[in-house]
């Protein structure tokens, strides 16, 4: 394969690595400034090489080495996509110097990448990109001259990823959010994509195991428990607000000028190129003074200001999954069930009037949810207790919210807040559903005296707060007296729960009855009427 | 130093202040467009596109349009005109945690002086209220001083609240922030949104349509005493009926306030919010 051919293929390798894990990589971004870009950066500066080379016709090793070099400068994102162009910088002069890609060349390109790198950062910094760079470069230095180029490879791979492993110990931030650094892991998925690339332009096959990036990686699996673990104050914001980093265009470019300027204006200063461009990155409250300093001396171009701050806080809400809260509801009927699931709760569960869930069934939804706290809503005078019983057995904070019927526990569903906790969600759903006064028309189902009332069985009886309110054949008569009542008694809005099979009547019938049950005595009472599904009750109404 | 007056200054917005027709037509008045994208075509807020053109548009359109800001090149382009005919110039912007003009604008000011750039802290028809109320003073002409502290007063005491049928757009769009877990669109809730701290923020789940214009009301009466004389904008997407009756509301809740103006929801904040929004914002001065 020609040298373009395979600088192609580590390209490919190396892009294909961080785009699998990109997302994770941002994730564990706490450091310098935890504004979860890291993957991101590394990914889109690749990116920016990748496109270089395809714009470029060059062919000979030492051109495309030139070709890489500017793509990684002129592409470089963030704090650690500036350092990578400098590593990418270090490896590409040597690789061009020595024309090859043997394991000395190899060797001495990823000394060379270490070397630019520390020059690069003005203080370096132990548990970063910089320490693993190095101990691949150890490694590549110390091991037998007659060694083979994939061993070579697996040594420099294996010594990357426990240099990955030490960062967590190596800096006071990483140890306290408990996870590895962003920008050494995102160099190791790079290196192991690259080396995959590399391997697979040699010899046309599917390279060992053990030197692919697949997203699979010990690492993974433990930083992963950690990054959900973060405790939000454990991570310090940076002191400055702007992310800012554009390329300066000119002749005889002053770079140790520039550095010492832009470093006076915040923190992780980097001032790296030459030849007429340099690329420039810094942390700053002061992005617009930063650029006019620098557009003094030469031409900006791809300017670009990210807002760590806001980067920050975007981290922090999706990294925040473990410590939210979620809802369990009980209800029958699949409407009510739709209901319960659009307002927000995450599990619904078959239940209600003679057909109660068991505690267990309750457990296990609670537990199958992804959320630290967990609010109940039983629904049904029948179920509280059993909610209750459940809440003492789950492996989580568990609230119930004591709703005796399904109107009642979606008002208390309405004032659900999935950011505030179980505890301040209880009480808000509590005081929602004391709001609301519940009705449900059903059939008697024998012959019976109800609050001083005969009521035969089959014949339609509208209750109100468990009271009989109103009784008769005509379901649409019973319906309207009962909506009457609880407009008279200062209901706003009326939301009416349907399950009208079989009853010969419509929601369009429900509707004329409602308007003109209300149009003299309540005329502004809105209703909503929602299909609802229940069994047993063709109509349950809610009053707020 | 002399008094800033409507002659010797000129104010800068963008497009997402959703100002009445025409207003910023006059002279010392430039409007920066933001851009919105349906698919490949761009155009920009209220240049090329009208908003009841825009309505039309998002409704028929197969995928919803994106928005993207003034580049600083335009911004530099307005202020190096404004700085050669005006002593002063004012630019108010979005709130810069809901997008980059404000620091679009902040840095193609930069080379100029005389140009002061305001983060607003809020959106859409607020930022109209803000240049309107100013403009009175202007008229009166007022020092330098009394200017930044008037824009900070405004910027702490305003307040503004929408209503959308829906949070669709808003989702969509990535512009809900700590509005996020909020529900909308279901059992009769209509999601009622503020600005806080920059970003939207739920301010109440209610259901119902009276209750909602309520709570509405309620923001007022929260804010006011019976007595203050608020100022009052009132905006909403389509020229439709809810105005008139929020605005009675309003008036009813506090006699003493005054409707100044009536905004257009523009093409880039009808983007993110979607048809159907209505809102008001109020000042106590």
């Amino acid at each position: 394969m020609s040298a373009r051919g395979h600088v192609l293929e580590v390209l490919a390798g190396a892009s294909a690595a961080l785009g699998l894990e990109r997302d994770y990589i941002n994730d564990l971004n706490v450091y310098p400034v935890p504004d979860g870009d890291t993957g991101t950066n590394l990914f889109l500066t690749v990116q920016a090489i990748i496109d270089e080379v395809g714009a470029s016709p060059v062919g000979d090793l030492p051109g495309l080495m030139a070709v890489v070099t500017r793509g990684s400068l002129m592409g470089a994102r963030g704090n650690s996509g500036v350092i990578l162009s400098q590593i990418v910088r270090g490896a590409c002069d040597s690789i061009a110097a020595a024309q090859t890609f043997d394991a000395a060349a190899v060797s001495d390109a990823l000394r060379q990448a270490a070397e630019a790198a520390y020059r690069a950062v003005r203080q370096p910094v132990e548990g970063t990109m910089l320490s693993v760079i190095r101990a691949m470069a150890d490694a590549a230095t110390g091991s037998p001259q007659t060694i083979s180029l994939p061993v070579l490879l697996t040594t420099v791979s294996t010594a990357g990823a426990e240099a990955v492993d030490r960062t967590i110990d190596q800096l006071e931030a990483l140890r306290r959010a408990g996870v590895v650094d962003a920008g050494g892991y995102g160099l190791l998925v790079l290196l192991r994509g690259a080396v995959a690339g590399f391997l697979r332009a040699e010899t046309g096959s599917q390279p060992p195991a053990a030197v692919v990036a697949d997203g699979s990686d010990r690492r993974r699996g433990r930083a992963s428990r950690h990054i959900a673990g973060i405790p939000p104050d454990a991570i310090e914001d940076s002191r400055f607000r702007y992310c800012t980093s554009f390329l300066l265009l000119g002749e005889e470019l002053d770079a140790a000028d520039l550095e010492r300027f832009v470093g006076a204006q915040g923190d992780c200063a980097l001032v790296v190129g030459g030849e007429g461009m340099l690329k420039i990155h810094v942390h700053t409250d002061h992005p617009g003074a930063v650029l006019s300093y620098a557009s003094a001396h030469g031409t900006i171009d791809d300017i670009e200001v990210a807002d760590m701050r806001e980067q920050t806080r975007a981290r922090r809400a999706r990294l925040r999954l473990d410590q939210r809260v979620a809802c369990v509801a009980v209800a029958a009927g699949e409407g009510n069930k739709t209901l319960f699931r659009e307002l927000g709760c995450e599990a619904v569960i078959d239940g209600g009037q003679s057909m109660n869930p068991s505690a267990a069934e309750l457990v296990a939804a609670v537990e199958s949810l992804d959320a630290g706290e967990v609010v109940v809503l039983p629904n049904n005078g029948n179920v509280i207790l059993t909610a209750e019983q459940a809440a003492t057995m789950c492996d989580r904070q568990v609230a119930v919210v004591a709703s005796a019927s399904l109107p009642a526990g979606l008002a208390a569903m309405v004032a659900f807040d999935a950011g505030a906790t179980a505890t301040a969600n209880a009480v808000a759903m509590q005081e929602a559903m004391l709001r609301v006064r519940s009705a449900e028309i059903t059939h008697a189902v024998r012959d019976s005296e109800i609050d001083g009332v005969a009521v035969h069985e089959g014949e339609v009886i509208g209750l109100v707060e468990g009271r009989l309110a109103a009784s008769g054949d005509d379901l649409r008569l019973v319906f309207g007296d009962v909506v009457r009542t609880l407009g008279t008694q200062g209901a706003e809005l009326i939301t009416i729960l349907t399950a009208l099979n079989g009853c010969g009547v419509s929601v369009a019938d429900l509707q004329r009855t409602a308007a003109e049950a209300c149009a003299t005595a309540c005329p502004l009472v809105e209703f909503l009427f929602q299909e609802g599904g229940q069994p047993l009750y063709p109509i349950l109404m809610g009053a707020e | 130093m002399s008094l800033l007056t409507l002659e010797n200054t000129a104010i800068v917005v963008d497009s997402t202040c959703d100002p009445p027709a025409g207003y910023f037509e006059g002279p010392g008045l430039v409007m920066v467009p933001l851009k919105v994208h349906f698919g490949d075509e761009t155009y920009r807020d209220g240049v090329d596109l009208s908003p009841d053109e825009f309505f039309a548009k998002l409704v028929a359109a197969p995928m919803l349009p994106t928005t993207s800001q003034p580049t600083v090149g335009e911004f530099a382009a307005v202020y190096s005109r404004l700085s050669q005919e005006y002593e002063h110039v004012l630019s108010f912007h979005l709130s810069s945690r809901m997008s980059g003009t404000y620091q679009a604008s902040l840095t193609a000011a930069q080379p100029y002086g005389g140009i002061e750039v305001y983060d607003t802290g809020t959106v859409s028809g607020t930022i109209s209220l803000l240049v309107e109320l100013l403009r009175r003073r202007l008229g009166e002409g007022i020092s330098h001083d009394e200017t930044h502290a008037y824009v900070e007063h405004f910027a702490r005491q305003n307040h503004m609240i929408f209503q959308v049928p829906t949070l669709e757009y808003l989702r969509r769009g990535g512009r809900i922030g700590r509005a996020q877990s909020m529900v909308g669109d279901v059992f009769g809730i209509r999601p009622l949104i503020t600005v806080q701290d920059g970003e939207l923020v739920a301010y109440a789940k209610v259901r119902g349509e009276r209750r909602a214009l309520e709570t509405m009301t309620a923001l007022l009466r929260e804010h006011t005493a019976p007595a203050d004389a608020v100022k009052l904008i009132t905006w909403s997407s389509v020229a439709d009926d809810k105005l008139p009756a929020l605005e009675a509301a309003l008036l009813e809740a506090r006699p003493q306030a005054s409707v100044v103006m009536h905004g257009r929801v523009g093409a880039v904040v009808g983007t993110h919010g979607g048809p159907g929004m209505f809102a008001f914002a109020m000042i106590v001065e």
